[in-house]
């Protein structure tokens, strides 16, 4: 079973993320914000992960860009989940090492697909 | 704008503020008991669909759809069937009436055989008598007289055997007959409403079985309303975590505005500045608080639709396959066992009438036998009539009363050949009648049921698949049951969240009235704050924290004075964008 980790400050975004990965058969780990995520990402493996963007203590971009130097995650898939439609933002996730971005609120059908191409 | 009156404002700010701090934890706090309560009731939803698909896989099966072909073959062999049995039953009786009338003919036969049978008797006496007054010329007819008084007793024996017999048969045939004529209408009219509850009962469960072949289908777009729904919640769940961002920048608007307020040096040219850039701030606020109000309302709106679509599962028809699995199989069972009686009153039928046959035969056994004797007794009469005329012409006229005795034997003998000829007629006309009724009867007992056992024989098997299937639709009704149950105790859960919602939903309106409030006071002193602001200023100090398009937009229309724009329901939310 694949392991993901999801980070978000927001409690209800987690909770969806949550709920949709794990009717998918997934294992979630979650995670509070950015500084939360980069520990846990540091205490196992994870096949995938989701951040989102703005969080306190350590943003979205600040946490893709520590966890592409951890070893064994220069090619684990990362998706950013955000409000944030702005192409300079996305140039700044793509440029710290994101795989994709997604507008809130996902589309969790469209969301299972992409992980399961992503995650084999 | 004097020192008092910007302390004023800003104190009516502060407290706008801490109110949306407030709000934004309540709903957070309420969003997240919703989502707790959609999580339970989506998993009671798995269960139900989970159940269901079992369900309707088994309905599928090739078992379950040669059901409703085969109770229509059965419906359609029993009425056969039924059909065939009446007709028989009228064609026997038809028979059976004839039957008797030949029987009554053959009873006169054989009285008038009688007659001649006691009129052989006195010419035996009579040619005794003869022979005695002849003395020793009369030695050659004693042979005749001996001839005569066998022939006699034998044929009075037989004669009097045959008519207490035909009198049975017939009597027994009358009974039948009358038996038949009676139960015919009776019976005709039990068959007709046999044929009418048949049609009626298959009519109900082919009725039902289409319905039930209806399920997969309806599951089908059931589970696609679902996967709608539940999307739609989770669209709606995280949109609460945009509604708190645009508070949380609402929140820093008003920060920004009263540290404006509180910084001027009280400058009247400063003021006015400060004033009129204030207002257009507090203005781009009021409508990030209208479009936060809108935004809210569409979610918790959006939330409800969806959350009692799924609730509409735990009632709706999906959770009503296994008892109607259930129902179908009980109808069709009755069918059957309605149609087994049908076939037992039908044999009990059959076996009265074959009894009926059988005596018949045995009577034909004896008509034959009858027959064949009245025969060689007519052969045996002709001879005694030529021996007694030669006789009688060989004396010459010392015979002339042995020669009226031998005309009297010829006389007898031409009665007999015409009652023997009659009799033999009735008795062709009998066989022929019995012909028939045997067809009728071979039909009654083989050709008939073979069709309709074949149809009780394949509903039997569809019936046993369907039990089966009854059987494990009455567990999962009960597992599904337990869930709708489950789902149905969360209601309450999720109705409170939902009030909560509504009443958040309240508040915003007078956190709105409160920074208008504001505005209005702020802008009693200057009219023409909205002609005197520096557009590139008040976008640049409270743009940047609109980082989504939805807030540029609002901002955008606050500033020029559009309408807002609209925000449209979606069920869907956004498809990630791979690099």
């Amino acid at each position: 079973m694949a392991k993901i980790l999801t980070v978000d400050d927001s409690n209800s975004i987690r909770q969806m993320l949550g709920f949709t990965l794990r009717k998918a058969g997934y294992e979630v780990v979650e995670a509070v914000d950015g500084k939360d995520g980069l520990a846990k990402a540091g205490h196992g493996k994870f096949d995938l992960i989701i951040t989102d963007l703005n969080m306190p203590q350590m943003d979205g971009i600040q946490l893709i860009a520590a966890v592409r130097k951890m070893s064994g995650y220069s090619f684990v898939p990362i998706l950013m989940l955000t409000t944030e439609s702005q192409a300079e933002k996305k140039d700044a996730g793509k440029k710290a090492g994101a795989t994709g971005w997604i507008v809130k609120p996902f589309n969790e059908e469209q969301l299972i697909t992409v992980i399961q191409k992503l995650v084999k | 704008m004097s020192v008092a009156s910007a302390n004023a404002v800003v104190s009516i700010l502060e407290q706008a503020k801490d109110e949306l701090r407030s709000l934004a934890r309540t709903t957070e706090t309420e969003i997240h008991s919703v989502a707790a309560a959609f999580e339970g009731l989506a998993h009671h939803t798995d269960t139900i669909l989970n159940l269901t698909a079992e369900l309707v896989a088994a309905v599928e099966s090739e078992g379950i759809r040669s059901v409703l072909p085969t109770v229509r073959a059965l419906g359609e062999a029993a009425k056969h069937f039924v059909e065939q049995r009446l007709q028989a039953t009228t064609g026997i009786l038809e028979t059976v009436a004839a039957e008797v009338k030949l029987l009554r003919q053959l009873s006169l036969a054989t009285r008038e055989q009688a007659v001649i049978a006691r009129k052989t008797k006195a010419l035996s006496v009579l040619t005794n008598i003869e022979v005695a007054r002849l003395g020793a010329r009369g030695g050659r007819f004693e042979h005749l007289a001996q001839q005569l008084a066998e022939f006699s007793q034998t044929l009075s024996e037989d004669v009097q055997r045959l008519a207490r017999d035909t009198d049975a048969h017939r009597a027994a045939i009358e009974e039948i007959r009358q038996a038949l004529a009676t139960a015919l209408p009776r019976q005709r009219q039990t068959m007709a409403s046999i044929v009418t509850e048949l049609e009626k009962v298959a009519g109900v469960a082919e009725a039902g079985l289409i319905r039930l072949s209806r399920t997969p289908g309806e599951f089908r777009s059931c589970v696609d309303m679902l996967r709608q729904r539940i999307s739609g919640v989770i669209a709606a769940v995280q949109a609460e975590d945009i509604t708190r961002q645009q508070i949380e920048h609402v929140e820093e608007g008003l920060r920004i505005v009263c540290e404006g307020l509180l910084g001027s040096n009280g400058m009247d040219s400063e003021c006015a500045e400060e004033a009129s850039w204030a207002c257009a701030g507090l203005t781009i606020q009021i409508y990030q608080l209208r479009k936060v109000k809108e935004n809210v309302a569409s979610w918790s709106s959006q939330i409800k639709t969806c959350m009692d679509g799924i609730l509409n599962v735990s009632t709706s028809e999906i959770v009503g396959i296994g008892p109607m699995v259930l129902e179908k199989e009980r109808e069709v069972s009755a069918q059957l066992a309605e149609i087994d009686m049908l076939e037992e009153e039908s044999r009990a039928h059959t076996e009265s009438i074959q009894e009926t046959l059988g005596g018949l035969s045995s009577l034909m056994t004896l008509v034959r036998d009858h027959l064949r004797k009245s025969k060689s007794a007519r052969d045996c009469l002709q001879l005694l009539t030529f021996n007694s005329i030669i006789e009688a012409t060989h004396l010459g006229s010392q015979a002339n009363s042995i020669l009226a005795l031998a005309r009297h034997i010829e006389t007898i003998s031409a009665e007999w050949r015409q009652i023997t000829d009659q009799a033999a007629l009735a008795m062709k006309e009998l066989m022929k009648v019995a012909e028939p009724t045997n067809q009728w009867i071979k039909d009654f007992s083989e050709d008939g049921s073979r069709s309709l056992h074949e149809a009780q024989a394949q509903t039997r098997v569809s019936l046993e698949n369907l039990r089966s299937t009854a059987n494990f639709a009455a567990t999962q009704a009960q597992h599904m049951r337990t869930a709708s149950e489950q789902m149905r105790l969360q209601t309450a859960g999720v109705k409170t969240a939902g009030d909560l919602l509504n009443a958040c939903f309240n508040r915003f309106e007078g956190i709105e009235s409160e920074v208008e409030q504001a505005r209005v006071q702020l802008g009693s002193g200057y009219e023409k704050w909205e002609e005197e602001y520096n557009e590139f200023e008040v976008e640049r100090r409270f743009s940047a924290s609109y980082t989504t398009e939805m807030e540029r937009e609002v901002l955008r229309a606050a500033l020029s004075g559009r309408p807002l724009p609209v925000t449209e329901q979606t069920f869907a939310g956004n498809a990630v964008e791979l690099f």
